[in-house]
Parts: structure tokens; C-alpha cells; sequence
């Protein structure tokens, strides 16, 4: 379609008020009709402004006496007309700090004071006309260019006036009355002869006189019949027109804004708020996640490097398309830009019942806007590839290069154009739904807790939910559980070995029936006995610690733990829960890819803080009941406050390992703990607390039909759980209520359950004597700092175990 | 298109203890551009609320303000405009319009602001303007009890000046408004 010739070839803002819809758009609309569609849409120009600019000192028609009490210059009254007048000077100087710095070169047209309030009655018009929208920055510069090519038009005009003199007389019809005539006599045409001497060169370059419009070419044609000051409509219709050059931009800018019935409306990326999109996301950020959403298909490399960088779509894309990349192209190249814009039309390309995933895309210009915005980034490609931070990436992508050949990005811009389309209508892109979930995910939960929170990261996702949603996408574990399980495996061998080498009063085989019922469970279960098991091993790994002559096992456990392969995720949670027993650098959180593992690693620089109130707890009261409730009641606010936590990831392996390295708290950061700490961290102990019980709702309810893993739900489920604490009396009563809850089946995997909890208690036992055994005892434990020692260290320890024991107890009731 | 508040012998905390209610919640900051007062305010408390009305005061002694600082007299030029600023109780008799005629040839200014007698006035005289803003709280003067609250303010806009006298009668803000255009001077 941009082929063809298009008409009006030369003159810009003809064609862009064709393309914006202002004038009417068919090929074959005669002269006339553009003239009177000018005419109408300058007429409307003109009543808006006469209702919106107000002058109060104008006299108004009504009996003034009685309007006075409302229109003095001091009245409160919001419709004295005074009152308006203040409203609007306060937009104006909102909107003059803008002008003031628009295009401010020398000399520069923009900054001329004739331009300058025309600009800023046009915007201040256009933002009283849409109060909802106000003025923000960068409309002035969308309609910066839209003045231009009427400027650029209208002084082309003034050459072909020039040069086509006689074309421009006032002669009725084109004939010419007889000179004859004494009182028509007096023409005012220009002669050669009068006139300075400058004229005389002009009137040799006019030689060539016309004495017909026809024998003029189709532009200069177009130009002479659109401007002649008696066609259709007068003066009014006068197309290119410099009295009216006004109005014009005015309705421009209104068809640029509004998006003339069509998808994409620049106002809508002004606006913070969420209308206008498919999604839950204000336009202009799901638009920006739509570009990114072309580029992975187009250039996934950049994507992905984006997406390690953690550069979001928005921090470059909000200025590209809220100016149109007015900012990344000079004034030429703009317009050609833009003209290649407005060619595509903006109408709806979708029905009203088709699935589409982000609105932008819905039409040709939207779809070209954002593959433009792609070919852009690939034009940077190699250079934003260099780059290994955010800042530097962003840096190269704001600060876009001038000597651009933009001819060979719209060439691009092209071809993805048609990629961009279809990707809308697609199957909608995981990336959006996830986008969607995450955000139906958090308002759900928003919805059962009290206090509001602001949404999560859309990326900010646990591994757990993940897991679950790939299970019920798939159908199948992903391939990291499997290979987990095989690791867990040998790691519940190895624990079985230790256990029944150091352990000396508890019982082995529950550990035994651990492993047996291990492969009858699906992957998600497997993984959630690894990560107790883990937790056990952990937990024994810091008895070990603390008391190496009796279980010097575990020092040496940790090498193969630690050397074992295994899957990216699991393994880096293995390599976190054996991290205390090595104090050094593991508290530095990685930068791996996989969420858990920033999660474990996150999670890792908070166990100080687990533990210190544990401790705090464990001072407290020994009480058990009243320790559960109040975990328990932790738990349930503690569902929105994991959202809150800065560790991005608090995955459930995160609880677990929380509760584990509570015991051994001195060997990352042991200074920190203190009394301070304590009371300022019980918040940050909630979501673990919570981490916890969600993750033994996960394991309680059977099969696939597994209830959402979201909080929403498991927050349900944690007050079925609030209640069975309390009281353990009222155990079997509540474990009768909570056993409703879970969908029938697997009773199995509830009995392999309880027998790990009664394994963790034995095995909590087992450390718990051994404390006793050692209590006052110093010891020489080169990975702990000297601040915890001895008693507290042995308090902490000892409120670990205690948290272990509620865990055991918990899994035993089920 | 400049707003400039003229008003005086508000004689706080003496005779009367503030503003009215609805005088106050009129004057907001941010609209008006200068504010003249013809004194007797009397203590620094209205100073600082018309100060934070408005930076631009100009005030003139009152007999009874407790600032001996302030002028006896005072002109300022705004747009096209010279106004002259003047208690009032100084000229004798109070009130009368030759007397103060004779104060504005002597100020040669275009309006002459004046108060004292706790009464609004606004003369056209000779080319120029005579105005009393009167009590804006309503205190009782030296002549009489019977004093209703009022200010004025002026729009000056070019050679045009629109007056606005707020008035609370019975409990109401009764407003009315005075056109004045200055003929062209020859002189600048």
C-alpha cells in the first residue's frame, strides 16, 4: 500500500490530516470535499476555544448584578468564571515549562513567541477539553512536528505563489474582465515593472507564464486549487492555510491523541491508569511488553539478554511511544518516520470476539510503532549485547545514535510488521497470560488478606509455582524434578547412613520407609521430601557443628553432597542448605537463573534473622501450643508479607531452609543478631513460618487436582491449620476438618507424610539430647563467631529444633 | 490582568478579634498580586497573614498600630497605574473628599487609597480615584458603632481598573463592582 503513489506526495500535512482521518481518506475525494472537511473541523476549533479560553473581564450577557457574588475574582465558586480562568493559568504554566524547552536551538522555529503560544493554546485547549487525561509531558512534542509540516507546507505554498503568480489572481472564472471596463480597470496584479529591482530577476524566472491550471503538474495543481481563496467554503476551506494554521494543528493533534476510533491512541499513554488494555497493566507498559514480546520472537538472544539484565521493557519504550521516538530521531528523519506511521491505517483489524494479547497490535500502525521499535533495538543489537549492566544497557538505548539510515529501519520495520500481527492473534504469548496470572495470582490474594500490597514483579514468580503451573501445563514433572529426584535420592542414602551412624536413640527405620515411599510419589512430592530431608540433614549437619566429636559424619557428609551433580535448581538448594556448615562467601547471593536458586541464595542471608527470633522465641515460653498459634497466626498474615520481602523468591525450600539454618545462625552473619533484630525481624519471619505451612499444604492434598498453589488458597488452608494448633487436643477433630479439605485420595502420600514428621521429631530428639548433653560445654568451633556462643548458640539451636518439632507434629497430624 | 488587595483598620486584637469567617476563606494565596493596607492592623499577627497571602505588602501607619516603622504615606506604580497609600487619619476632616483630593494632587497619583473612617467609599474625581476599603473586620471607629466588614480588590488591566467591593451585610458577602479607565496621559 505505501507503493502507490500516494497523493499529495509533497505535502505533508495534507496527507497527514488524510492518514489521521481529519480529512476524508478515499482516493478519489474531489478537492471539494477536503476543502469543506477543513473547513468543519476548523469551524469546530474555533467554537471549542471560544468555550474554553476565557477572558472574564469580556462582558457576559446575563444581568450582571446577580452573577457577581459568584464571579468576583476571589469566589470559591468553581463555575465562576474567574475560577476557570485561574484553572487554566495553572495548565499553563505547567505547560510552559515544557514549551520553554522544546527544540531550543537557535533560532529554532519552536521557540519563535508566536509559535510558542500557539502551542500552548492548542495544549491547553486539547487538556481542557480531556480533564481526565491533563496535560503530561511530551505532548508538547507530539504536536511539535504537527506544526512544522504545516509551516513547512504553508511556506511551500508562498514559493508556489511565487512562481505561479497569475494562477493566484482574483479573477472571477478565470476570465478576465475587459480592460475596457473603466471601473474594473484597476486589477491588483503584480507587474513587472513596478516593484523593486529584485522583482526584475523574478519576472526573467517567471517568463514561463501558465495561462491554464491544467497545464501545471498534479502537485503544484493540488496545491493552487487547495489554496485558491474561492473554492468550496471560502476562505475557510483553504486547505493549506496559514490563518488557520491553528487550527489545523489543533485537529491533528486531537486525531493523533484520540486515535480517531482506532486502537491506538497516544492518550492512552499518557495515562496511568489501566483502561484501554487487555490486561490489568496501564497501556504504555503493556504496549512496551508487547515490542518485547516481538523481539523474543524475532531476535531471542537480545531478549534473553535483556531479561538477565533486568531491563524492563518500559524504562526506554515509555519515552519511544509516548513521543513517537521524537526523542531518538532528528526533526527530518522524524517526519519520515512518522510518515510511514500515519500510512498504515489505525482501524481495529480484529473482531470483537477474537483473542488478542496486547492492544497496540490490533492494528497496522500500532503493529508497525512497535516493530519499529524493534528494528531499532536490532540496529543496537551488537552494542546492547556488549553490554554486561543494566545502566550501560540502558544508557545505549536512550541515548540512541543520530546518523541513523532511518530508511533502513523502516525497511525492517516492515517486514517484522506483519510478525508483529500475528504474534498477536497467536496463541497469547505464556508471557502475557503469566503476566495475567501473576496479577489475577496477587489480586486474589489481595482479596483474602487485609492489609493491600502492591502487586508482585510479574517475574518475581516461587519456583514452587512455577513447578505447579508447568505440572498442570504439561502434565509431566519438568525434566529438573526428575533429575532432583535421582539426587535426593542419593541423598536420602547418605542420610540414612548418617542418621543410623550417629543417631542413638531414635528410631531408622522411619527413615527407611521414608526412602521406600519415595518413589511412589510424583515429582512434586519427591521434591518436598528432599527438601525436608534436607532440612533434616541440615539440622543434623548443625548439631554436628556445634557438637563435632559426636557427629564428625557430617563434615565429611559435605563433601559429596556439595560434589555431587545434579540439576541446576536442586542442587543449588542442596549447596545452600549445606552453605551454613561453610561460612564464607555462599551468603553472597548468585546470580543464577533459575528462581529457586536466587531464592535459596536470598533466602540464605536471612536466616540470621529466622533465627534470632527463634531465639526470641524460644525465651519466651517453651509452651508449645501457644508457640504454634502464634506461628500459625504469623502464618496467615505471613501470606501477603512474603510478597513484600525483598528476597524476591521466598520459595518454599526457603522455610525449610530457614528453619534448619535458624540452628545454626553464627555462620553467616552472627553479628547482626541481637535484641534488635529480633523484634524488627518477626515480620521477615512470618513468610517463612508461612513458606512452611504452604509447603505442607502442597504435600497434604493428593494428586494433580492439588489445590491452586497460590496463596489464596493455601492461606484457606493455613487457617484449617490455625485451628488444629491451638489445641492438640482438638487435633483429630481438626485433622478430621482439615482432612476434608483434602481431595480424596492418596491417603498413602498423607501416611508417608506423617512417618517424616515422626522422623524429624525422633531425629529433633536425638539433637535435642545431645544439646542437653553439651550444654556450658565451649566449643571450639572454628566457623562461628565468638559472639554466639556456647548458650546462645545452643538457645538458637535449640528454638530450631523446636520450629522442627512443630514442622514434625504438623506432618504428623495429617 | 493584576489583582491587588486593598483593605485596612482591621485593629486586631483591640476592637475586633479576626477576619470574618468568609472574608477568610476567600483569600487564598496564589491570586492576589499586591496587597495595600491602609494600616491600623494593629499587632505583627495580621502582618504575617497578609504576608503569607501575598509577599507584596505595603502598609501605612495607622495611629493605633504597634509598628512605629511603617511610612506615613506610600505610592506604588503597578501596570499603568500610580496608587497612593495613606491612613487617612492625618488629613482632617476626616473623610472628606476635597481634603483627600488634595492629598492625591499631592501624591500625584491616580488612585488614592485611604481609611480611617471604617466606611467604603470610592469616589471618580479629577481624573482620578479615590477609595476607601473601610474596616475589613468591622471594627467601630472613632465615629461610629455601625460598621459592616469590607475590602476591596482592584484588577488592573492596562488602563482599565475594575474594583470589586466585598461587603458582609447581614452575614453575607455582598459583592459590587466599579469600572474606571484612566484616560491616556500625555506625560509618561
Amino acid at each position: 500500500m505505501a507503493e502507490e503513489r500516494r497523493r499529495f506526495q509533497n505535502l505533508r500535512s495534507v496527507r497527514w490530516r488524510v492518514d489521521l482521518g481529519i480529512l476524508p481518506a478515499s482516493p478519489e475525494a474531489s478537492v471539494e470535499e477536503l476543502r469543506r472537511a477543513a473547513a468543519d473541523s476548523r469551524r469546530r476549533y474555533v467554537s471549542l476555544r471560544r468555550r474554553l479560553l476565557v477572558d472574564p473581564h469580556l462582558p457576559k450577557e446575563e444581568d450582571r448584578s446577580s452573577s457577581l457574588v459568584v464571579d468576583n475574582p476571589l469566589s470559591q465558586n468553581p463555575d465562576s468564571s474567574w475560577g476557570r480562568f485561574f484553572r487554566g493559568a495553572e495548565l499553563e504554566k505547567t505547560v510552559d515549562q515544557d514549551l520553554s524547552r522544546l527544540y531550543p536551538e537557535d533560532g529554532s522555529y519552536f521557540q519563535t513567541p508566536a509559535c510558542q503560544a500557539m502551542l500552548r493554546r492548542i495544549l491547553l485547549m486539547w487538556c481542557l477539553q480531556h480533564p481526565e487525561c491533563g496535560y503530561r509531558q511530551g505532548m508538547h512534542e507530539l504536536l511539535a512536528p504537527l506544526v512544522y509540516v504545516l509551516q513547512v507546507d504553508i511556506d511551500k505554498l508562498s514559493e508556489v505563489r511565487k512562481l505561479h503568480e497569475d494562477c493566484f489572481n482574483d479573477d472571477f472564472d478565470g476570465v478576465p474582465f475587459p480592460d475596457t471596463d473603466m471601473v474594473f480597470s484597476y486589477k491588483p496584479r503584480k507587474d513587472s515593472k513596478w516593484g523593486t529591482g529584485g522583482d526584475a530577476d523574478n519576472g526573467s524566472v517567471r517568463a514561463s507564464k501558465v495561462n491554464t491550471l491544467d497545464e501545471l503538474d498534479l502537485d503544484t495543481k493540488d496545491i493552487i486549487l487547495l489554496s485558491d481563496a474561492y473554492g468550496a467554503e471560502g476562505e475557510l476551506g483553504i486547505v493549506l492555510s496559514e490563518r488557520f494554521m491553528e487550527h489545523d494543528a489543533y485537529s491533528m493533534f486531537d486525531g493523533l491523541m484520540d486515535g480517531g476510533n482506532g486502537v491506538v491512541r497516544m492518550a492512552e499513554f499518557f495515562s496511568a491508569s489501566k483502561v484501554g488494555s487487555s490486561s490489568s497493566l496501564p497501556p504504555v507498559i503493556e504496549a512496551s511488553s508487547s515490542l518485547f514480546h516481538l523481539l523474543s520472537i524475532v531476535e531471542p538472544s537480545l531478549h534473553n539478554h535483556f531479561i538477565e539484565l533486568d531491563v524492563e521493557p518500559q524504562y526506554f519504550a515509555l519515552r519511544w511511544l509516548r513521543v513517537l521516538f521524537g526523542r531518538e530521531f532528528c526533526l527530518n528523519d522524524l517526519l519520515v518516520v512518522w510518515d510511514e506511521v500515519f500510512a498504515y491505517s489505525n482501524d481495529m483489524l480484529l473482531s470483537n470476539d477474537e483473542e488478542y494479547s496486547f492492544r497496540i497490535l490490533c492494528s497496522y500502525r500500532g503493529a508497525f510503532i512497535a516493530a519499529m521499535a524493534v528494528s531499532m533495538l536490532l540496529h543496537l543489537r551488537s552494542s546492547l549485547l556488549a553490554t554486561e549492566i543494566n545502566t550501560s544497557c540502558l544508557q545505549r538505548l536512550l541515548n540512541f545514535p543520530n546518523n541513523v539510515d532511518v530508511q533502513k529501519l523502516i525497511e525492517k520495520a516492515r517486514s517484522l510488521q506483519s510478525i508483529a500481527i500475528d504474534a498477536n492473534t497467536s496463541s497469547p504469548s505464556f508471557l502475557l497470560k503469566k503476566d495475567n496470572y501473576e496479577y489475577d495470582r496477587v489480586h486474589s490474594n489481595l482479596a483474602t488478606s487485609t492489609p493491600p500490597r502492591t502487586p508482585l514483579h510479574p517475574l518475581s514468580e516461587s519456583y514452587w509455582e512455577e513447578q505447579w503451573r508447568n505440572l498442570h501445563k504439561d502434565g509431566t514433572g519438568p525434566k529438573e524434578i526428575e533429575k532432583g529426584n535421582s539426587f535426593s535420592r542419593s541423598l536420602k542414602k547418605s542420610l540414612s547412613q548418617r542418621l543410623g551412624l550417629s543417631r542413638t536413640e531414635s528410631d531408622p527405620s522411619p527413615v527407611k520407609a521414608v526412602r521406600l515411599k519415595s518413589d511412589t510419589k510424583n515429582p512434586v512430592r519427591r521434591c518436598l521430601l528432599n527438601t525436608l530431608s534436607d532440612e533434616v540433614i541440615r539440622s543434623r549437619e548443625v548439631a554436628g557443628k556445634i557438637q563435632q566429636d559426636d557427629f564428625p559424619i557430617v563434615s565429611t557428609h559435605k563433601e559429596p553432597l556439595l560434589s555431587s551433580e545434579g540439576p541446576s535448581q536442586l542442587k543449588a538448594a542442596d549447596e545452600d542448605l549445606t552453605i551454613p556448615a561453610e561460612p564464607a562467601d555462599v551468603s553472597e547471593t548468585q546470580t543464577a537463573e533459575a528462581c529457586v536458586v536466587e531464592a535459596c541464595s536470598s533466602g540464605e542471608n536471612s536466616p540470621v534473622f529466622y533465627a534470632a527470633r527463634a531465639g526470641d522465641e524460644h525465651e519466651n515460653n517453651h509452651d508449645s501450643h501457644s508457640e504454634r498459634s502464634s506461628i500459625t497466626s504469623d502464618s496467615c498474615a505471613g501470606d501477603i508479607d512474603r510478597d513484600e520481602i525483598p528476597q524476591d523468591e521466598p520459595s518454599n525450600c526457603n522455610c525449610e531452609d530457614k528453619t534448619v539454618s535458624e540452628a545454626a545462625p553464627s555462620d553467616k552473619n552472627s553479628e547482626p543478631v541481637g535484641p534488635s533484630e529480633r523484634t524488627a525481624v518477626s515480620n521477615e519471619r512470618k513468610p517463612f513460618i508461612s513458606k512452611l505451612q504452604w509447603l505442607l499444604k502442597l504435600g497434604r492434598p493428593s494428586g494433580e487436582g492439588n489445590p491452586d498453589k497460590g496463596t489464596c488458597e493455601t492461606s484457606g488452608d493455613k487457617h484449617d491449620v490455625v485451628a488444629p494448633i491451638p489445641s492438640p487436643s482438638d487435633v483429630s477433630s481438626d485433622n478430621s476438618r482439615s482432612s476434608i479439605n483434602l481431595a480424596p485420595g492418596d491417603k498413602k502420600v498423607v501416611g508417608t507424610l506423617k512417618n517424616i514428621g515422626q522422623n524429624m521429631l525422633e531425629n529433633i530428639q536425638v539433637i535435642e539430647s545431645a544439646f542437653q548433653q553439651d550444654r556450658g560445654q565451649p566449643s571450639p568451633m572454628e566457623n562461628f563467631s565468638n559472639n554466639i556462643l556456647g548458650g546462645k548458640g545452643q538457645v538458637t539451636a535449640m528454638a530450631a529444633l523446636t520450629e522442627l518439632r512443630k514442622i514434625s507434629n504438623l506432618l504428623r497430624e495429617m | 490582568m493584576v489583582l491587588v488587595l486593598a483593605l485596612g483598620d482591621l485593629h486586631n486584637p483591640h476592637r475586633a478579634p479576626d477576619l470574618p469567617a468568609k472574608f477568610k476563606s476567600m483569600l487564598v494565596p496564589g491570586k492576589i498580586q499586591h496587597i495595600i493596607c491602609t494600616g491600623n492592623l494593629c499587632n505583627k499577627e495580621v502582618h504575617d497573614y497578609l504576608k503569607s497571602l501575598c509577599p507584596d505588602l505595603h502598609i501605612t501607619r495607622g495611629e493605633y498600630d504597634e509598628d512605629a516603622r511603617y511610612p506615613e504615606t506610600k505610592t506604588l506604580t503597578i501596570g499603568q497605574f500610580k496608587l497612593g497609600l495613606c491612613h487617612g487619619h492625618q488629613v482632617v476632616p476626616w473623610g472628606d473628599l476635597d481634603s483627600l483630593a488634595m492629598l492625591q494632587r499631592q501624591l500625584d497619583v491616580d488612585i488614592l487609597v485611604t481609611g480611617h473612617t471604617h466606611q467604603f467609599k470610592a469616589y471618580k474625581h479629577e481624573g482620578g480615584v479615590v477609595i476607601n476599603p473601610g474596616s475589613a473586620t468591622g471594627a467601630y471607629s472613632s465615629i461610629t458603632y455601625d460598621v459592616n466588614p469590607s475590602f476591596v480588590l482592584m484588577d488592573i488591566d492596562g488602563l482599565r481598573v475594575v474594583v470589586y467591593v466585598y461587603e458582609l451585610i447581614d452575614g453575607e458577602v455582598k459583592v459590587d463592582k466599579i469600572d474606571f479607565k484612566k484616560t491616556a496621559t500625555t506625560h509618561a
